[in-house]
């Protein structure tokens, strides 16, 4: 239970509050101090969302039992867990590395060359007081504002472990760039926030790992992921969603993609307990490209839930969107997305997909793919399925010599694997065939 | 769309059914609704006392329900709602014979091609003027079968258990605001009950005309097929064009027992001030069929999603739904199945096509419950944009709970294939009839589930409206 003299509002996180703010701010520089508390402002505005709005129809915000956590505490010291540094350290190729352990950034690494060449790997606090010039235009506003929603205001608000990479013009990073963020305790709520700029002509692939142990009682992550691809530049975004048992997680992320600039994202969400996604690719250039896939994994009573939306702003883009979701036991999968070509978006392409596998008599899925479409010159559509393993492939299988449960297995992988080969990372298509196998077995 | 001549010739831009008659009605409540008009209405139908107690229920239901936020453009309703007639009676009494129905009622519905119809193809004809039916008759062989077709009020009057039994038990007043209103002052509409076995093999159909501005048409229909009879019900709607908004919220109720099949057709012609909410909805029980045929051409807004709710054990629900937007026109239109039982399957098919400003929305719900084992459902929605001020969305919803359903929804949009248009300009055709014949072979799954002269009116209308739009 929430103590009862707290405000409920803004969602009753315990601690959430204007002088948590101004504590945050306190080393901030005035630009971004006015950004908070202006965030604070719309959250304070914005009521809690419930199953009346469209866009939360199927998720309860109950399901995050925001009254049984409070803000964490910024940069409280405390050991890193061996587990952390080992998910950290662990024999990845990476061209740099980022460690947040609750509410703070604990490592950063970056290869000397790439820093050489103007590459900005930061902690987010940092980056804001040191390259304000490339910070202060993207953080929090034309990607993920706090007008996006209440959660996104209560992030703009009280944001404190940020990664911030900075990918200067025509610079190729060949390895990607890792964040693991891990939680070390129940009961708590941390904010994490992701700013990553590739300028023209520049390639980074950014890899989130959020991981922890299973906690008994609630724990809260509620971030925001802002990325901006300029002209030609190639960015992969990923986020590999492991968290333990009782995690909640939020994440509001966007993408913006210029004038031929290839902009993918993979959404995987194998843990925590309740997962609701935000996920917008907006296109603005000419010639823009997004693919956008996803992949989710649920057993239990986990619920996940995804909203995406593939924004057609600019004339001869293309985005094409593939979620793919399996879900056994009681577990619980919705996905939500709308294509929307806007009126000038002539010659646009876009798709949406979303197939779901019901593996249990009590599983549930809910399917809403949408589009709206005010230009003419273009080519768009969305399929959505439900249903159960193909028995014929299983029988297939099971007349080769597999045992039943194994055959299951192996169509399951092979369902996710047409999400997989399209990811262009090979390194982290075997991270996730991993754990994909691991939460299989 | 640019200046064409031959366009303009056609008189295209004129709504073919937007004349309009003198006022001659022999009641009329007065303008706005309330308690008091509801009241009237009740006592100038001369109904049972429950029937009075289940308006001004339904009346309270309807004003403490908010304003849907969804769907269509609803600003400006509320106004609209304020300045409308709930009653006008055009007539002293129905008729039976055509011949009785006073003149100028006539002349209109001649004009809009009515009674010869009937003489050639229907089984029974209804006809609807404002707010009454003014004119329903039944053939001789199948009233011997013992199926009734009478207007809603004459099914109430004459088959009183029958009719109670069954009446809102489909649609209650509280499933959504305008079922709520249509509740409290419903008028016209049908009553049709068709015996065990009985097949009735030609159509029974329905007209609706609104002829004074502001008024609003609620009809009412009750529709039960008992057990392994058929029937299909055509109704038709429209209406002169006025400076003001009118408007128009049906309700109908279908009863489909155990192996029956009904078809419900409607097509849709209201003029461009007209906003249609209505709902339709069909109880399917075990082996059963219904199959909506849903064409809306005409209306400012419509907001109607024909719904077949499957409850009884290998039930099937059709829903075949099209849709033309033009300028100053939003169709908000698609279809809901429901499976509440096991072996249940459906289809939806959706076909739009929007043009000039117009906007088709598609919104559909497929909902398979725990235990409604081994459900099948398909849905396929297919959007043609004319030009580029069209605009067109689709917002299907779809909610599985039980893993061993199959259920597979696909859209497309897209604009005429210039390979096609080439295609068949390479073998003559100018560019507008390529263009014409494009459209058709969209709309022809569609077109082909209309009788003939339904389908040559639908190709007719569509041809018209896509003369010179291409290019």
């Amino acid at each position: 239970m929430a103590d009862p003299t707290v405000t409920v509002e803004p969602g009753a996180i315990r601690g959430a509050d204007r002088e948590a703010v101004e504590a945050r701010a306190s080393k901030d520089p005035a630009w971004l101090r006015e950004r908070r508390l202006g965030a604070w402002r719309v959250c304070e505005e914005t009521p809690m969302p419930t199953t009346k709005l469209e866009e939360w129809r199927y998720t309860d915000v109950g399901l995050f039992r925001l009254g049984e956590v409070e803000v964490a505490a910024p940069g409280a010291d405390g050991a890193v867990p061996a587990e952390a540094l080992a998910r950290f350290g662990r024999e990845r190729a990476a061209a740099g590395r980022v460690l947040q352990v609750d509410a703070r950034v604990v490592e950063i690494e970056l290869d000397e060359e790439l820093r050489r060449k103007g590459v900005i790997l930061a902690d987010l606090a940092t980056a804001a007081r040191e390259h304000a010039e490339l910070v202060e235009p993207h953080l929090a506003t034309r990607a993920v504002p706090a007008e996006y929603g209440k959660f996104a205001a209560l992030n703009g608000a009280l944001w404190d472990a940020g990664v911030f990479l900075y990918v200067p013009r025509g610079v190729r990073i060949e390895q990607p760039v890792r964040v693991t963020r891990w939680l070390t305790r129940a009961g708590i709520a941390v904010f994490p926030r992701t700013l990553v700029i590739a300028e023209a002509g520049s390639h980074v692939a950014f890899v989130e790992d959020f991981a922890s142990p299973d906690f008994e009682a609630p724990a809260l992550s509620c971030g925001a992921v802002e990325v901006y691809a300029s002209d030609g530049a190639d960015v992969q975004y990923v986020a590999l969603q492991q968290w333990g048992k009782g995690v909640r997680h939020l994440s509001m992320q966007q993408t913006i993609a210029g004038r031929d600039a290839n902009l993918d994202t993979l959404v995987v969400n194998l843990g925590a307990s309740v997962a609701r996604v935000d996920l917008g690719a907006r296109l603005e250039g000419p010639g823009a490209r997004s693919d956008m896939l996803g992949l989710y994994f649920g057993h239990g009573d986990q619920h996940f839930d995804h909203n995406t939306r593939q924004d057609h702003v600019a004339a001869h883009a293309n985005s094409d969107l593939l979620y793919k979701g399996a879900l056994y036991d009681r577990a619980h999968g919705v996905f939500r997305g709308i294509i929307k070509v806007h009126p000038k978006a002539q010659r646009t392409d876009a798709y949406q997909t979303n197939r779901n596998l019901l593996l249990s008599p009590d599983a549930r899925a809910e399917s809403l793919p949408n589009l709206e479409i005010e230009a003419d010159d273009v080519r768009c559509s969305h399929g959505a399925s439900v249903g159960q393993l193909d028995q014929e492939e299983l029988f297939y299988l099971m007349t080769r010599g597999l045992r039943r449960h194994d055959a299951e297995r192996l169509v399951i992988f092979g369902f996710f694997g047409e999400v997989l080969e399209r990811l262009p990372l090979p390194g982290v298509v075997e991270e996730l065939r991993a754990a994909i196998e691991a939460k299989i077995a | 769309m640019p200046y064409d001549p031959t366009v303009a010739q056609l008189g295209l831009d004129e709504y073919k059914y937007g004349f309009r008659d003198p006022e001659h009605a022999v009641f009329k409540a007065p303008k706005g609704l309330s308690e008091e008009v509801v009241r009237q209405i009740s006592a100038a139908k001369g109904e049972p006392e429950w029937m009075l107690k289940f308006r001004l229920k339904a009346l309270k239901i309807f004003q403490s329900k908010p304003m849907p936020t969804w769907g269509g453009d609803l600003s400006d309703l509320e106004a609209t709602l304020n300045d409308l007639y709930y009653y006008v009676k055009p007539t002293e009494r129905m008729e039976r014979s055509w011949d009785q129905v006073p003149e100028t009622i006539k002349r209109t519905f001649e004009r809009l091609g009515i009674p010869e119809a009937e003489r050639k193809i229907l089984a029974g004809l209804g006809a609807q003027y404002e707010s009454e039916m003014v004119y329903h008759s039944l053939k001789g062989e199948w009233e011997k079968q013992g199926v009734i077709f009478e207007s809603i009020e004459d099914g109430l009057r004459k088959y009183p258990d029958l009719f109670r039994e069954y009446f809102a038990t489909v649609v209650p007043p509280g499933d959504n605001k305008f079922a709520a209103l249509n509740s409290a002052v419903w008028s016209g509409g049908s009553f049709v009950y068709i015996p065990k076995g009985v097949k009735v093999e030609v159509p029974l159909q329905a007209y609706f005309r609104v002829n004074i501005e502001r008024l609003g048409q609620f009809e009412r229909t009750l529709i039960i097929a008992d057990e392994g009879s058929e029937a299909h019900y055509i109704e038709g709607c429209t209406a002169p064009t006025y400076s003001t908004d009118s408007f128009h919220s049906g309700v109908i109720e279908i009863i489909v027992k155990r192996g029956a099949r009904f078809r419900y057709t409607t097509i849709q012609n209201w003029s461009h001030n007209m906003y249609n909410l209505v709902t339709q909805r069909a109880l399917v029980h075990e082996d059963a069929t219904m199959e909506w045929v849903d064409g809306n051409l005409g209306s400012k807004l419509t907001m109607k999603y024909p719904s077949c709710y499957l409850v009884g054990k290998g039930a099937h629900g059709e829903i075949l739904s099209i849709a033309y937007a033009g300028p100053g026109q939003h169709q908000d239109t698609g279809g809901k199945v429901v499976h509440a039982a096991p072996y249940t399957t459906s289809q939806i098919i959706s076909k739009s096509i929007s043009k000039g400003g117009g906007r088709a929305s598609y919104r559909g719900l497929c909902k398979v419950y725990e235990g409604a084992h081994h459900a099948k459902s398909n849905v396929e929605c297919d959007a043609l944009l004319l030009d580029e001020e069209a605009r067109t969305d689709t917002y299907p919803y779809i909610e599985i709970e039980d893993n061993s359903a199959q259920v597979g929804h696909e859209a497309s949009v897209s604009k005429i294939g210039e390979e096609q248009l080439f295609y068949l300009m390479s073998r003559g055709l100018s560019e507008d009839e390529a263009a014409a014949m494009v459209v058709r072979g969209f709309i022809e799954p569609v077109a082909k589930q209309l009788p003939l002269e339904y389908a040559v009116e639908l190709n007719r209308l569509i041809e018209l409206e896509m003369e010179g739009s291409v290019g």
